[in-house]
Order: C-alpha cells, then sequence, then structure tokens
C-alpha cells in the first residue's frame, strides 16, 4: 500500500485551501475552490484504482477480467456534477457582485462586518 | 410501509419538478397549493414512518431489490429508525409553514422560488432518513446548493448574493471534508452502507479510521455552525429571505449535527470505542466554545436577523455538547431541543419576517418604540425569548432538562452552568431588542457603531388577510412550542436515542435480514428537578435584557462599563470580519486544530 495516494490529494487540497485563503479576485477564488475539490476526484480514483487493471465495463470483454472499481469511478462523476453546479452558481454571484460595486477583490467586500 | 420511505422525498422532488415547469403557465394559487400538498404528504408520511418504526423497529428500504447476501451489501438502502424519520416529519412541516407564511409574499415568484424550497426539503428528508454513506453526502450536497441559491435568490440585493458566496465557499469546503473523509473510510473498508463500514471497522482505531471520522465530523460541524466554522451563518442568514431562515435555524444547522451523531453511532462506535473519552472531550471542547462566541456576539446585535442567527449557533453550541456526552439520554435530549428549538428559532424568524414586511428594516435602533402598534408581536417576540432561556413548559425546557441530567450524571455540572448562561444571554438578547422595540428603552445608539447591511424590503407592507396569513405560522409555531412542553414524550424519545446508538442491532438488521425490534419502554425520567434551572435561564434573560437596557442610568459605573464592554468585545468583532477569504482560514485552521486535538486525544 503506498502513501501516495493520500499525500497527492492532501497536498492538492492544501493548496486549494492556501489560493481561497490568500485570493484577491473572486474568480480565482471560485477556481481555488475546484481545485481543493479535484483532491477530493484524485483521492478517490487513486483508492479504486489496480495495477494492471482494465476500465470497470464487461460489455465487450469477460467478466473474469481484472478490472477497477466502478463504484469510485460513480462517486468521481457523482463528484463533479457537484462541482460543475457549485462553480456556475458561484460565478453567477460573483458576475452580479462585479457588475453592482465593480470590484471583484473579496477582501474589500465587507459590507457585513461584526 | 417501506414504500413510505422513497415517496416521502419523491413527493416533493416531484412537485419541485411541476412548479419549475409549470411556474410560468399557472396561477401562483396553483403552485402553493400543489407545494402545500406535497409538503403535508411527507409530513404524514414521514410521522406514519417514525410510528411504524417505534412500534414494530427500523424500517429498511432497498432501491431496486438490491438486499444484502451472506452478509454484504451492494445496494443503496434507507434505514428509517423513529428517531430520524421523526426530525424528517419535523423538516416537512417547518416547510409547510414557511410556504403558508410565504403565501402572499414573493406575488413576483414564477415558481423558482417554491421549487428550489422544495427540493431543499425533499434533500433534507433524504438525508435523514438514508442509511448509506455516500448517499448522505449527496443529500447533503443536493441541501447546500439548492440553499445556496435560495440564498442568493434576490439577485437584485446584491448583499444577498455576497452573503450565498460567503455561505456557498465555506460549506462547499466544508463538504470535500466529508467527501475526503468517505473516500478514505471507503479504501479501508470497501462499503459504503453506514452498516457495512460499521461491521467492518469494529476494533480497528489505527490512524486511517480516525482522520477519516475526523473529516467527516468537521465536515459537518461547518454545517452546524460550530466555532470557528460558523461565520456563514450570520451573513446567509442576515441576508436570506425570511421563510427560509426558518428552515435554516430550524432544521438544516442541526441536521449537520444530527450528520455527526450517526456518524459517530452508526458508523464510528465499535471502533472508536476505546477512544470515546477522548472524543466526547474534543466535541465538547468545540461545543462550549461554540455556546460562548454565539451567546455574546448575539448580544451585541442590533439586526434582528442577524441577532436570531448567532443565537442559532449559540444553542446549536449547546446542542453538540449534548451529542458529545455520548450518552442516550443526553443524545434523546438534543432530539427534543432540535424540534423545541426550532418551533421557538421558526417562530421568531416569522415575527422578524413581519416587523421587516411592515417597517422595512430589521434594525432594532431603527425601529425603537414602533412595536407598540403590533403588541401580539411583542407578546410573541417574549414568549420565543423565555423559550430561547428554557422556561418550562416550552419544548427547548424538555430537551434542555435531558441533556442537563446527562451533564450532572457525567459529572460536569460546571459545563451545565456555562451553556444555562449562555441561553440565557440568547434569550436576553431578544428581550433587550424588544425592549428597544416596544419601549424605546435604552441608551441612545452609538453612532460610531458599526451599522449592519441594508435590508431591502421583501414585498409591499401586508394589510388584513395577508398580515393574518403571516402572522398564523408565527404564533402556531410558537403555541406548538408551548404545547410541546406537556407532551410527556421524554422517556419515549430517550428509548428512541437508546435504539439510534444500538449499532448491533442496526448491523443485525441491515446486513442479516434480523427482524427490527419494537422500542422498549424508556427509563422513567423525572423533569421536575430541572425546573428551577429552567426558571433560572428565564430570570437570568431578563437580567441580561435589564443590564442591556438600563445600565446606562447607573450615572457613575456607565462610562467604566461601556468602556470594558467596547474593548472585551473588539477581539469576537474582529474575528467577523465579513470576508470570505478569512472565513476559509478560520476554517483551515479550526479544521487542523479539530484532526490534531482527534489524533492526540484518541491515540
Amino acid at each position: 500500500m503506498s502513501w501516495l495516494p493520500y499525500v497527492v490529494p492532501a497536498w492538492i487540497f492544501v493548496v486549494g485551501l492556501y489560493g481561497m485563503a490568500t485570493s484577491r479576485h473572486l474568480v480565482h477564488l471560485i477556481l481555488c475552490l475546484s481545485v481543493t475539490q479535484s483532491a477530493t476526484y484524485v483521492l478517490i480514483l487513486m483508492i479504486g484504482y489496480r495495477a494492471g487493471a482494465t476500465a470497470p465495463v464487461f460489455s465487450d470483454v469477460l467478466s473474469t477480467v481484472r478490472a477497477t472499481d466502478p463504484v469510485v469511478q460513480a462517486v468521481t462523476l457523482t463528484d463533479i456534477v457537484v462541482g460543475a453546479t457549485v462553480t456556475a452558481l458561484l460565478l453567477a454571484f460573483a458576475l452580479r457582485i462585479y457588475k453592482t460595486y465593480g470590484t471583484t477583490d473579496p477582501q474589500e467586500l465587507r459590507t457585513m462586518q461584526g | 410501509m417501506s414504500a413510505l420511505a422513497p415517496l416521502a422525498l419523491a413527493v416533493p422532488l416531484v412537485a419541485a419538478a411541476l412548479t419549475s415547469i409549470l411556474g410560468a403557465f399557472v396561477p401562483r394559487v396553483v403552485l402553493t397549493l400543489l407545494n402545500l400538498a406535497a409538503s403535508i404528504f411527507a409530513t404524514v408520511a414521514c410521522a406514519l414512518l417514525a410510528r411504524d418504526a417505534a412500534l414494530h423497529g427500523t424500517v429498511v428500504h432497498w432501491f431496486g431489490g438490491w438486499h444484502p447476501a451472506h452478509g454484504v451489501s451492494l445496494g443503496i438502502a434507507f434505514a428509517v429508525d423513529s428517531v430520524s424519520a421523526a426530525l424528517a416529519a419535523f423538516t416537512a412541516f417547518l416547510t409547510t409553514a414557511a410556504f403558508v407564511f410565504a403565501w402572499t409574499y414573493y406575488d413576483k415568484d414564477d415558481g423558482a422560488f417554491t421549487a428550489l424550497m422544495q427540493v431543499f426539503s425533499g434533500a433534507l428528508i433524504g438525508f435523514f432518513l438514508t442509511g448509506d454513506l455516500f448517499n448522505l453526502f449527496v443529500f447533503f450536497e443536493l441541501m447546500s446548493v439548492s440553499a445556496y441559491a435560495l440564498t442568493g435568490f434576490r439577485s437584485e440585493d446584491t448583499s444577498a448574493v455576497q452573503g450565498a458566496l460567503s455561505f456557498a465557499i465555506v460549506n462547499s469546503t466544508g463538504a470535500f471534508l466529508v467527501l475526503t473523509g468517505v473516500a478514505m473510510i471507503y479504501a479501508r473498508t470497501g462499503a459504503l452502507l453506514m452498516a457495512q463500514i460499521a461491521h467492518a471497522v469494529a476494533g480497528q482505531s489505527d490512524p486511517l479510521v480516525v482522520v477519516a471520522f475526523a473529516l467527516i465530523v468537521a465536515g459537518f460541524l461547518v454545517k452546524a455552525s460550530a466555532a470557528p466554522f460558523h461565520f456563514w451563518l450570520s451573513e446567509a442568514h442576515a441576508v436570506a429571505p425570511t421563510p427560509l431562515c426558518v428552515l435554516f435555524s430550524g432544521i438544516m444547522v442541526q441536521a449537520g449535527l444530527y450528520a455527526v451523531a450517526r456518524t459517530y453511532w452508526s458508523i464510528f462506535s465499535a471502533g472508536l470505542a476505546p477512544h470515546a473519552a477522548g472524543v466526547r472531550d474534543v466535541l465538547l471542547a468545540f461545543g462550549l466554545f461554540t455556546a460562548i462566541v454565539g451567546a455574546v456576539m448575539c448580544f451585541a446585535q442590533r439586526h434582528l436577523k442577524r441577532l436570531l442567527a448567532f443565537s442559532t449557533i449559540a444553542h446549536s453550541g449547546l446542542m453538540l455538547c449534548a451529542i458529545a456526552l455520548l450518552d442516550p439520554i443526553a443524545l434523546g435530549g438534543f432530539f427534543l431541543y432540535v424540534i423545541g428549538h426550532g418551533l421557538v428559532k421558526g417562530g421568531l424568524f416569522f415575527a422578524s419576517g413581519i416587523v421587516l414586511n411592515r417597517y422595512s428594516t430589521v434594525d432594532v435602533e431603527a425601529l425603537r418604540g414602533k412595536l407598540r402598534e403590533l403588541p401580539w408581536l411583542a407578546v410573541a417576540f417574549a414568549l420565543g425569548a423565555l423559550a430561547l432561556a428554557g422556561l418550562p413548559p416550552f419544548g427547548t425546557f424538555t430537551g434542555a432538562a435531558l441533556i442537563e441530567d446527562g451533564l450532572s450524571r457525567a459529572h460536569l455540572d460546571a459545563v451545565g452552568i456555562v451553556l444555562l448562561l449562555a441561553v440565557a444571554l440568547t434569550g436576553g438578547s431578544v428581550l433587550n431588542a424588544l425592549g428597544r422595540m416596544t419601549f424605546g428603552w435604552g441608551p441612545d445608539p452609538d453612532p460610531q457603531a458599526v451599522t449592519p447591511g441594508e435590508e431591502q424590503p421583501e414585498t409591499d407592507p401586508a394589510r388584513g388577510v395577508r398580515l393574518v396569513v403571516m402572522a398564523v405560522p408565527a404564533l402556531a409555531l410558537t403555541a406548538l412550542a408551548f404545547a410541546a412542553g406537556f407532551v410527556p414524550i421524554e422517556s419515549t424519545a430517550a428509548a428512541a436515542a437508546q435504539r439510534f446508538t444500538d449499532r448491533a442491532l442496526q448491523e443485525a438488521v441491515m446486513l442479516s435480514g434480523a427482524a427490527p425490534l419494537a422500542l422498549p419502554a424508556g427509563p422513567h425520567i423525572s423533569l421536575s428537578s430541572s425546573i428551577v434551572h429552567g426558571v433560572a435561564g428565564a430570570l437570568l434573560a431578563i437580567v441580561f435584557a435589564a443590564l442591556g437596557l438600563f445600565a446606562h442610568r447607573i450615572r457613575p459605573l456607565w462610562p467604566a462599563l461601556k468602556r470594558i464592554y467596547t474593548v472585551a468585545m473588539r477581539v469576537p468583532h474582529a474575528w467577523h470580519s465579513g470576508i470570505v477569504t478569512d472565513y476559509v482560514a478560520w476554517l483551515t485552521v479550526g479544521g487542523a486544530a479539530f484532526g490534531a486535538a482527534m489524533l492526540a486525544l484518541v491515540r
């Protein structure tokens, strides 16, 4: 069992968090959120990986052939759908904020202090 | 009976789809009736499921007939026990009340808002009923995304969009933590069904299991608005439409807490059993911190909806402490408290919605003396405030009494006193605001004080029948919260919570096809000893309110008092900077602290 499946996603996750915490542009902020989310794609896909295995589609191969775990692929697909929805919604919010305040810097948006 | 379980969320989701398709063509009243019917159906279905689960044991529904074979499950199941069904029924009930309140609220809505509310409600119902960990995450995300969209729904109001942005960024990050944890536990066990995972991790508490547990719980604590993950909540509540605030404060935050309890008891309790004391201490520390931060910030607010939002944070801290005890009776108290608090807070938010509708502001200072025109509303506020402080016989009292019982059995009476002060302070904050709004009491507002973002009027002021339609849910929820205290449900709740924590039975029912068991008779619980506690809370609330309203009349002390207060509040005010990037930083710090504490204490 390798440590890589855990170290690589942890790194991506932390990079994304760092990007979000220091962001000065809303689009950058939203994309950093996507980066954080891609850590979960990488982790989940790596978990289901099996060396030398084929894709888990059994229409043209025998069902005894070694295949990767189909569950993780379904999980990743669901995750990607969620990610696309959230990103689209957030970008719409960002556009709306820019049109009103004329700024895309999240650190200048502080109407709700305290 | 098990067919009712999927229907309880399918009907709201179908109603949502119909509403968004038909929204532009059919009259508004048809849409409202359709959605009311769907929510009432979901309420009744979940209530029947709760009754059935209490009489005959857990109701299990395997989707597509994928039953487990030889103790191994590949399917996805709903595992409905009396607790989860009761919370699902409460969700649908609050949604019904919100639809009644919103009846004449959004005249221009073409159905999108109603449809999103219905999706939100359906997702929450699924969240409560499911017995599968990944399914839990999917419903969590569905609920969250519809909540973001609903918060930013009035896109012409940019503060709403900004609040929705903070809400979405922080909560999505929390959801990724949950998903990472789910992935790690799948890596270890190859299972996603809760009972199957529990079977596989029994007796294992190596670092990977602990880290997975910490990630899942930390993610759910973001939704539960535990400090320091709570910053999104006050912003989302300040800007969200009133009917939505009722659902956010009444059940969404508590759903996060429910998931913490579910994750521990249904999945990890066997694996982490040797470290239960460590888990308890970490969760208790977070719960206490949350209660204190929420209560202190609550008192400092002059924006009514933000004030109620911070009170939700304080009460969420109390509820987290109840779960943290890992004690079935305290857990039963948590479930009762969710319902009692949801009714009270729902009534208070509806009442503020009426204020907002009438005066186009929820700034307490701008409302000075105005509420004298609506004495019945002032009474509703006062009752709600006392109920928040735990005055018997309100529903909050029953829950708090069971939690207090758990605390004193664990020899944590000091924690109980801090929690009592915290909830009394939230009640006092509402009374303080009420004294200003009704009688114009209190010192003149500090011109240098932070003014909250201006609230836009949600609709034209309601008169006549429309006002009655808004008043009915506000008063009904408060009345129900009062009546709830007279229902002798405490021992049933304790029995249901006992069953909720019975992982071995859940495993036998889910995996080996064992017959589910009816709820046993609960332990006898005497509430009379807690009455003093509850009355003390209400009296303390009045004292806090009096301090807020009249301390300025003690001439010699006032300047010093004011100075101390201002200096002391500078730090928490600085934390709540209103900048989303800071919130992400707090989330990182809090998540790291939570994970480190878990690993250190659970070693």
